[in-house]
């Protein structure tokens, strides 16, 4: 049986300025439908297979982050949304930004743009299922 | 033979895959009302397969035996119900009032669900287990009074006035004609098919499991396997709901060829289309078109309309 077809998103916000989270609810309307992939936003990390990571890691937000990655059940993977997570973007050498995020967690994956088009994103998490896939024959451990 | 029937045919196995069908059948559905292309039938198979693979998270603040025992117990005694349920004319465990088991027997899942978030050391799960108390209290009551106006509207044949045996419920019908055709016990349909979905838990009644809100309540620090069992238990649930319904209203299904093997399988095969019939008429329709709605208007709205109906069905059939 194809196991690829069931992953479960959880949304962590670190301090984004809101612009990638509209953008990965739209994905959830009828226009781009990801639960035809099985996709499904769900409440609690510890129900999550995939984590999407948007905003700039700002210092409030750090801990909070990091207690909740650790929440997620292996296999999982990290993407990170938008170019805050990778770069920080706009907030590079704010005081209160200590990003990017692959200073803190091993990211699996990194959907560009500010804010990403929902076609990239949808790419972005189709190649994060491969990725999940792979952790579960257990091909590699990150 | 009892392990059979138990493991195999109306218990375990059988149960969970037209659970599995159910679910699958609704979320596509759903995402069809809402102009979706929605997820594949076998869904709801992939994500089971998914979750056993995953890992188990235990929390350092749960009470670790109640936790991990809840679910498994939830899911035992859910899977014994359909056993009681007669299919055509096989009891497969025969007793003299079946109802009140089963009445009994439905509650226990939920009872586990609130032991299971109230021991799992999480504030949103012990918001979540008050909350599925609530839902119990308002539910059981119309639910128990609209059972109890059929058994005594098929009982007048038999001694005492009331009988809580399934088969004698479908022996009455099948000589005098379904009880959903008597005017009397309209109202206790309309109250059986409200309450379906506050028995499972699902919108506009599902203030236990909000997922929006409470991140799904009891459930919020399960995963893995544990977490499969009681997203199971809900569909499983759902069947038994709709095939008592089946067999209290509408007479069960009465198929006969003579053959033992294929009658079975007809009639099951009756029984899982119109509990899919049923799941659009009660479920899937209240779940596309309203919101959820608050804990104490969901009190407050069974004590008022599904009792009222279901009390006006009792004494129609009791005293008229």
């Amino acid at each position: 049986m194809r196991l690829k077809k069931s992953p479960w998103i959880y949304h962590v916000n670190t301090g984004s300025c809101n612009g990638c989270d509209i953008e990965l609810l739209a994905l959830l309307g009828p226009h781009f439908d990801v639960e035809r992939l099985g996709v499904k936003l769900v409440g609690s990390p510890r129900h999550a297979d995939i984590i999407i990571v948007t905003g700039p890691v700002t210092t409030q937000a750090k801990d909070r982050m990091l207690r909740v990655i650790a929440q997620v059940p292996e296999p999982r993977v990290i993407i990170s949304l938008g170019s805050c997570p990778i770069s920080c973007n706009v907030f590079k050498g704010s005081y209160s930004v200590e990003g990017p995020l692959d200073k803190w967690v091993n990211v699996d994956l990194q959907v560009g743009g500010c804010p990403p088009k929902p076609e990239a994103i949808l790419t972005g998490i189709i190649k994060a299922v491969e990725i999940l896939e792979r952790k579960r024959e257990e091909e590699y451990y990150v | 033979m009892i392990f059979f029937y138990t493991l195999i045919f109306p218990g375990v196995l059988f149960s969970l895959v037209v659970a599995l069908l159910l679910d699958g059948i609704n979320r596509k559905v759903v995402a069809r009302m809402q102009r979706r292309r929605g997820p594949s039938l076998l869904q709801p198979f992939y994500d089971c397969m998914k979750l056993i693979k995953k890992d188990n998270l235990i929390n350092k603040d749960a009470r670790k035996s109640v936790f991990l025992s809840a679910p498994v117990i939830a899911l035992i005694f859910a899977c014994i119900i359909p056993c009681f349920i007669p299919i055509f004319k096989h009891n497969f465990i025969r007793t003299s009032s079946d109802i009140i088991v089963i009445i009994y027997l439905l509650a226990i899942p939920s009872v586990a669900m609130i032991l299971g978030g109230a021991s799992s050391g999480s504030p949103i799960a012990s918001i979540g287990s008050s909350r599925e108390v609530v839902a119990m209290v308002a539910y059981e009551l119309p639910l128990v009074l609209a059972v109890l106006s059929v058994t005594k509207a098929a009982g007048e044949q038999f001694p005492g006035g009331v009988t809580f045996s399934l088969a004698n419920i479908q022996m009455y019908q099948s000589m005098y004609g379904p009880l959903i055709g008597e005017w009397v016990l309209i109202p206790a349909v309309i109250a059986y098919l409200i309450i379906i979905p506050a028995k499972i838990g699902i919108s506009p009644f599902d203030i236990a499991e909000a997922e929006t809100e409470i991140c799904e309540g009891p459930l919020v620090e399960y995963s893995g396997i544990y977490l499969m069992s009681f997203k199971l238990i809900q569909w499983i649930k759902l069947f038994i709901m709709t095939s008592l319904f089946i067999v209290l209203f509408l007479g069960g299904s009465g198929v006969s060829t003579g053959i033992v093997g294929v009658d079975l399988l007809l009639n099951t095969l009756i029984i899982i289309i119109v509990s899919i019939i049923l799941m659009f008429i009660s479920v899937t329709f209240g779940k596309v078109n309203m919101g959820r709605v608050k804990s104490n208007q969901l009190f407050k709205f069974f004590w008022t309309v599904p009792t009222i109906l279901s009390l006006i069905s009792f004494i129609f059939v009791s005293f008229v």
